[in-house]
């Protein structure tokens, strides 16, 4: 144990003294102040917000990533090709405890590297209200979208496969069915037309969502959407009404014990709004329903994307949920530690550098990629299943646990979510590297040169 | 457990990334260290020293065979808390001063913090870097970086010592040193495996010696055994009356041998020493590492008996930097009479614990038994004297060294 401090204390030294970790440092400081007094966003105190959380966590996020991965390749292919390594292994220290006291320095770096941005990024954020002047219903809009953590409430999504399979034996029946196509691709398109069917709104129709168990909220609770539109209205402006309250109330008309809410707003297409809803429109039964109608003097069908609707409730403060997407970061850094560590082990430094730089862009587009090869699956079926696929699904999903997509539409990052992603990428993926790691450290010539 | 280093037809076979262009570096290899011995790994470039000690450390995996360190295996780190080895290179990490990075080693042997200070300072002092402790060590000189690797490889007070080309950029009076402690620690029952192509190193400090060529042992033996010229006899004395050797010669001439009388030379080895030695004492400023004949008290302590010797020893650090000292010369009462005579007069010059009266004369004669044809060099040969010690031609060395002889050879560089 003592041997395995040594070592890490050594690594915190060589990163320190070689200047790698002041250059980042200083870059960061500086692009960080920067982003501080720059960033404007679209203008209100929100936006100013966001940009600044969005630029900095990112900025933060992936330099330390390439920090880590140069550190950690560094540090043990250093030791091999310029042969320390003769002078230390040769003492009593075991060869896994070597390894290991390189990753916990490397880790422990990061860990008061984040810290130390994510203090400045926190205050920085913290105090932009104060030093901004901004009216009052810009403020309340940064409070109530910004500084906080919001769950969603699940959409229910409404099962379509009956109509589905009616519809295509209809087309059977009639012998509308194009040729060339096959039952399940044609069942895909039909399913795809009914799913757009239900989040489509003509001039005046109205589209309604449900949501069971609605506890007493706090004061508010917000609905976030974005319209798509057929064919773009003059001013890229369409109105719509949005009504919230008893489900009784809204679908049959009945009357309603608890206040209901009724506006009509005016929104641009193709972009994100919020519109809060006081929470005492919440009946008691907790059956909640949300609808929003194509108001009348609107000229084109209006339909929500698949991510285009969310209802939101303030579920924590903005500092738990800021600190657990720092935790977010700082897993992504241990797995990359991990994964420098075992690249430096049987490679020279500007190959496991390569390498690792090229799984680590993969991983930051891990959905994309997964979404290609799953579609290239359809082609070469066993030998993807059983290869790449398993191969892929190792790297981890940067994208998925992006920081920025929790705290810039403040939403709730749970510690749920937070401790399925520590048990996948950290106990499992970067665990089974660093074994991987250890076991060809033990087992290899450390005398041997790698090229 | 019978030997401190075994091995057992140890194989290493280099091969390209196809498994072609085998080169043997290590063939067959049994070689044998006893516990207590300083044992001389002898070979020229690329004859397998190295990559044998990289075997034995486990830093390389043999092809076949086994070896076998201190009765274990060479990875096992209770093994290797008690080796201490000093690679071809001092492989330092460049941005630790030279504290710190005694500091790092002794941490990875679990010393404790004041041990380990203490430790420090002795080795620091030892090694004469005392004055640059905190510098980095990627600004040192070879030397330097030398010193440093050796003060690493003895901070665990080894058992063991592994020492690859220990000497290589040293300068004359860091290789005095380095012999001195070799023999220092061989007394106190440390076994020493020492690796190098500069036969003089060798010669001057080791029990057993085993010489390397393509990967295989040419020769293994005791130094003495190998190079002893069994059939001449040297004798020196001090300075004596010609009538004397005339009377000396009669009686060698009356066995039927013949007889050559010369001055012994200084070598010039003790000669560089005596002059730095001299510049040190007038204090002159060095920005490199400083001479010191110290050895760190860690290293030095023994047992009861041998406090005895010590103290002997120690006696003359204490009188260090002192200018020329008394060089005198006896007769050596040993039965096989001392070998070399540049030897001889060094720790002479040097100050030998034995010596008792510090004013008899400079000057000594050599009388050998049998004329010799490589022997008496004019004074014009010093160069040439050391080279025949390189080469091991000269005629009368290689005596068997006595407990005496490493004694004084200990603290040669007290002076």
């Amino acid at each position: 144990m003592r041997s395995i401090w040594a070592v890490a204390t050594n690594t915190i030294k060589q990163a320190l003294r070689m200047k790698v970790a002041a250059v980042f440092l200083i870059l960061l400081l500086v692009l960080l102040s920067a982003l501080g007094f720059s960033s404007t966003g679209d203008g209100t105190l929100k936006g100013r917000l966001q940009t600044f959380v969005s630029y900095g966590l990112s900025l933060t996020s992936i330099l330390l990533s390439l920090l880590t991965i140069i550190i950690s390749i560094y540090t043990v292919t250093s030791d091999i090709e310029q042969r320390q390594i003769y002078t230390v292994i040769t003492k009593p220290i075991r060869r896994f405890e070597f390894l290991l006291g390189k990753l916990l320095g490397v880790i422990l770096l990061d860990m008061v590297l984040l810290s130390l941005f994510a203090a400045i990024i926190y205050t920085i954020t913290i105090y932009m209200p104060k030093f901004t002047k901004a009216p009052e219903l810009e403020r309340m809009q940064a409070n109530y979208e910004f500084f906080t953590a919001r769950a969603s409430l699940t959409v229910p999504a409404i099962d379509v496969s009956q109509e589905v399979e009616d519809t295509y034996k209809k087309l059977e029946r009639s012998n509308g069915l194009p040729e060339n196509v096959s039952y399940e691709e044609m069942i895909a398109q039909i399913t795809m037309q009914k799913q757009l069917a239900n989040r489509a709104a003509d001039v005046g129709q109205v589209l309604t969502w449900e949501f069971d168990n609605v506890k007493s909220l706090a004061q508010h609770f917000f609905v976030r959407f974005k319209y798509d539109v057929a064919v773009n209205p003059p001013d890229m402006q369409v109105l719509g009404r949005w009504v919230a309250g008893d489900y009784q109330y809204i679908k049959y008309g009945t009357e309603s014990e608890t206040p209901i809410y009724d506006q009509v707003h005016k929104n641009s297409v193709r972009d994100f709004h919020e519109i809060v809803i006081p929470a005492n429109v919440i009946p008691e039964h907790g059956r909640l329903a949300v609808a929003f109608q194509n108001y009348p003097l609107n000229s084109t069908v209006i339909f929500f994307p698949p991510d285009g609707i969310e209802v939101l409730y303030k579920a924590d403060t903005f500092t738990g949920n800021f600190i657990r997407v720092i935790f977010l970061i700082l897993f992504r850094l241990i797995f990359l530690a991990c994964l420098g560590i075992l690249a430096s082990t049987f490679l020279s430094f500007p190959v496991a550098i390569l390498l690792c730089l090229v799984l680590f862009s993969t991983s930051c587009f891990s959905g994309f990629v997964m979404e290609s090869f799953g579609f290239l699956s359809q082609n070469v079926g066993v030998i993807y299943t059983y290869t790449i696929k398993w191969m892929v699904s190792l790297l981890p999903q940067f994208d998925k646990y992006n920081p920025t997509r929790f705290m810039v539409p403040g939403l709730l990052l749970s510690w749920t979510v937070l401790a399925r992603c520590a048990v996948v990428m950290v106990c499992i993926k970067s665990l089974l590297l660093l074994v991987l790691a250890l076991i060809i450290f033990s087992y290899r010539e450390i005398a041997k040169i790698i090229v | 457990m019978e030997y401190a280093v075994e091995t057992f037809s140890l194989t290493k076979i280099f091969s390209d990334w196809w498994g072609r262009a085998r080169v043997y570096a290590v063939d067959n290899l049994d070689l044998q260290v006893r516990y207590n011995e300083v044992f001389g790994l002898l070979g020229p470039n690329g004859s397998g020293k190295t990559t044998t000690i990289k075997m034995l450390l486990g830093l390389l995996h043999p092809t076949k065979g086994k070896s076998l360190i201190l009765g274990g295996d060479g990875t096992d780190s209770q093994i290797n808390s008690r080796i201490g080895f000093l690679p071809e290179e001092s492989y330092l990490y460049r941005y630790l001063n030279a504290r710190e990075t005694l500091d790092f080693y002794g941490r990875l042997f679990g010393l404790p913090a004041k041990v380990r200070k203490m430790r420090i300072e002795a080795l620091l002092d030892m090694v004469g870097l005392m004055a640059v402790a905190n510098r980095p060590v990627g600004t040192f000189s070879k030397g330097m970086a030398r010193r440093i690797g050796l003060a690493q490889a003895l901070i665990n007070d080894p058992d063991l010592l592994i020492l690859d080309e220990p000497t290589t950029g040293l300068d004359p009076i860091g290789t005095r040193q380095i012999k001195d402690l070799i023999l220092k620690l061989a007394e106190r029952g440390k076994t020493i495996l020492l690796c190098s192509h500069l036969l003089a190193d060798v010669e001057d400090v080791c029990d057993r010696i085993a010489i390397l060529y393509g990967g295989k042992i040419q020769i293994q033996g005791q130094v003495s055994d190998l190079l002893q010229q069994t059939n001449k006899r040297q004798i020196t004395a001090d300075a004596i009356s010609d009538a004397t050797i005339e009377k000396i010669k009669q009686l060698i001439h009356q066995e039927n041998a013949e007889c050559v009388v010369t001055s012994p030379m200084d070598k010039l080895e003790t000669f560089f020493i005596r002059t730095v030695a001299a510049a040190q004492k007038q204090a002159q400023t060095t920005s490199g590492a400083v001479s010191t004949t110290k050895i760190g008290d860690f290293l030095t302590k023994q047992t009861v008996t041998e406090d005895i010797l010590d103290k002997l020893v120690s006696a003359p650090v204490s009188q260090d930097g002192q200018a020329e000292p008394p060089a005198t010369e006896k007769v050596i009462p040993v039965e096989s009479s001392d070998p070399e005579p540049a030897e001889q007069l060094l720790s002479k010059l040097t100050g030998s614990t034995e010596q008792t009266e510090p004013d008899a004369s400079v000057r000594s004669e050599q009388i050998t038994t049998q004329p010799v044809e490589s022997q008496a060099p004019g004074p014009e040969q010093v160069n040439k004297s050391i080279l025949d010690q390189l080469t091991g031609k000269q005629s009368t060395q290689g005596q068997d060294k006595e407990p005496s002889d490493k004694s004084q050879a200990g603290d040669i560089g007290d002076a």
